[in-house]
């Protein structure tokens, strides 16, 4: 027996595997840390994201890819948004799809109907949705859970009804067409490619904004509202302000995700904006992780692929995709953003375990 | 020199009487203790204080100043700070940025100079941090400064959350019951940090079970029963008032004599 032990080394690193630990590492290296969500400041990481950003169309220069990658760019800015409402502030809403639409419309209406030039619409929009998010969360916010959840929904299908029997004003159930592609300064956004960077671009801004104020003041009062109301204003944090605060900036996201969707899918009709989108963004949240900004730009990306994926099964892609998120809500009930490396360094400590255990039998 | 006054207060909830015109003052500087038997009106006579909760008639002035009609947050703007009975940390933060969430009136910036992330606001947040390691060091908590708060034992999310109202700098600050749950090591090291908070120049209003702690502490003390006040006095003299003995030896509880 202790011949044995001297002879066996324990757990010996074997060629073969490198093969399973090439993939985890990279894995872990792509997937944000742990605990990343302490730690709030830039990291070296981002600038690998951001060159990964960059370099993504290139590796794959599918026009198809840049268009599902355009999409999920478009979602990620609007749960982007959503997570700073519900990740953070520790809020509910399902009537962010009713920003998004606002956002849509706006757009719609003054290139196709006024001739606006697309980047001041563009403008526009966001703050048309940030006014309107400002005069119904001044008295929804103060509802909560549920409640709140009940009259946001209820915002959205105010907004569908209002869009669906104006027919003068939004085209009613067909829609507005022929919406002009985006444009700035001469440059018209009119390839796959061109969009890509354009959505991408806006995202990493609304992003470094999102950071920045996570990390700041704002962030620390929104997750003091989110565990504890009574704590926040014990030290002088005005609750109410900061949910609305942060109510119209999500509803800021929305109204450019929403303008950028316009441009780019040159239509703007009721049915896209429907409670389908809203349960899609908040399990964009979900999936990724609360309380995580990385969290909803994984999850628009996971969804959005997967949605492409599924649509070649044509009528099993509904139940497949419905088992696929059952799937991952039970084996990552924090998200993918906030868990995975904790997965992935479990599995790597299990691995190891499990080859010392062998390596140490007769 | 006064800096809190409670006039003829009244809270009732749903006609049963809590508080029944109590009056009282803070004088600044000392520390004053609040005590009585279960249920006779100390945490919602701090609600109302802190403005959790309004009262249905009576004044509460603090420095001066008419606060009754004020919301908690603008009290505590004011620089009235307090900790809780339930514990109420934020355990979805680290510990330092608990504290610095508590300094949070003193921060600058607002929604979008915050995101924009300008240089009044880098220069503001790294003096808080600075200012959170330096209190979480004289708690004694510097080491834990990056874990999650709902990671502490008990005893230190407790100090932490005198740590958070600490760090607001308040004049006033109202202590629910610190004492509970701790380990006599801890009730006296918390004794220790209390006084040291005093000698600050921070006044300090404590609601307390444990009555050792108290007397040893306070320079005066009231008493509550059913929601009227029955003593004040220093904590001898209150010892020995035969109306305070006979609400605690009616109710079996607590003597409010020795440790």
């Amino acid at each position: 027996m202790s011949s044995q032990r001297t002879k066996a080394p324990q757990a010996r690193f074997r060629k073969r595997d490198l093969f399973y630990l090439a993939p985890l590492w990279f894995i872990s290296l792509i997937a944000p840390d742990p605990y990343l969500y302490r730690k709030k400041e830039f990291r070296k990481k981002d600038l690998f994201y951001l060159a990964a950003i960059c370099l993504a169309p290139w590796i794959w220069s599918d026009p198809h890819f840049h268009h599902l990658m355009v999409l999920a760019g478009i979602y990620a800015i609007l749960s982007l948004g959503l997570s700073l409402f519900m990740g953070y502030a520790g809020q509910i809403s399902l009537g962010h799809a009713a920003f998004f639409g606002i956002g849509a419309y706006t757009t719609a209406i003054l290139t196709t109907r006024y001739a606006v030039p697309a980047f001041l619409a563009f403008w526009t929009s966001a703050l048309s949705a940030a006014l309107i998010a400002y005069l119904i969360g001044r008295p929804i916010l103060k509802m909560k859970g549920y409640f709140l959840a009940l009259a946001t929904l209820g915002f959205g299908e105010i907004f569908l009804v209002i869009v669906r029997e104006s027919p003068n004003l939004t085209g009613g159930v067909v829609g507005i067409f022929g919406i002009p592609w985006f444009s700035v300064l001469g440059v018209s956004f009119d390839t796959y490619l061109k969009q890509y960077y354009l959505t991408w671009g806006v995202l990493t801004g609304l992003f470094i904004f999102s950071k920045n104020l996570v990390r700041s003041r704002v962030g620390r009062a929104l997750l003091a509202v989110a565990a504890s109301e009574d704590a926040a204003s014990s030290v002088g944090i005005c609750v109410s302000r900061r949910k609305l605060g942060v109510f119209v900036l999500s509803a800021l996201f929305a109204g450019w995700a929403g303008s950028l969707f316009a441009c780019i899918m040159s239509t703007a009709n009721p049915e896209a904006f429907g409670l389908g989108f809203t349960i899609l963004i908040v399990m964009m949240v979900i999936l990724g992780g609360m309380g995580n900004l990385y969290g909803p730009i994984a999850g628009a990306i996971l969804l959005t692929g997967l949605t492409d994926i599924l649509s070649k099964y044509q009528e099993y892609s509904l139940p497949l995709y419905s088992i696929i998120l059952i799937l991952l809500l039970i084996f990552f009930p924090d998200g993918l953003g906030t868990r995975l490396n904790v997965r992935i360094i479990y599995l790597i400590g299990y691995w190891a375990k499990k080859r010392k255990r062998e390596g140490g039998k007769p | 020199m006064l800096l809190l006054s409670i006039e003829e207060i009244v809270k009732e909830y749903d006609g049963v009487r809590a508080l029944n015109r109590v009056s009282l003052k803070v004088d600044q500087g000392r520390i004053k203790g609040l005590i009585g038997p279960n249920g006779a009106g100390k945490s919602t006579l701090f609600h109302l204080i802190s403005g959790m909760e309004k009262p249905n008639s009576g004044k509460i002035y603090f420095k001066g100043k008419n606060i009754t009609a004020m919301e908690s947050h603008e009290r505590a703007v004011l620089g009235i700070g307090r900790t809780f009975q339930t514990l109420q940390i934020w355990g979805n933060m680290t510990v330092v940025e608990n504290v610095m969430a508590g300094m949070d009136r003193r921060l600058k910036g607002g929604l979008f100079s915050c995101g924009l992330w300008l240089p009044r606001v880098r220069r503001s947040e790294e003096e808080a941090l600075k200012e959170a390691k330096e209190i979480l060091d004289s708690l004694g908590l510097l080491g834990k400064w990056e874990s999650m708060a709902s990671q502490l034992p008990y005893g230190k999310q407790k100090l932490l959350e005198l740590g958070r109202a600490l760090s607001m700098k308040p004049d006033l600050l109202l202590l629910d019951e610190p004492a509970s749950g701790l380990t006599l090591t801890e009730i006296d090291q918390l004794s220790q940090l209390i006084l040291k908070v005093r000698q600050g120049g921070v006044t300090i209003f404590i609601v307390e079970h444990h009555m050792g702690m108290v007397m040893e502490i306070a320079d005066e003390i009231v008493v509550l029963h059913n929601g009227e006040r029955i003593a004040e006095g220093t904590p001898d003299f209150v010892r020995k008032d035969p109306q305070v003995v006979e609400a605690y030896l009616t109710r079996h509880h607590e003597e409010p004599s020795r440790r």
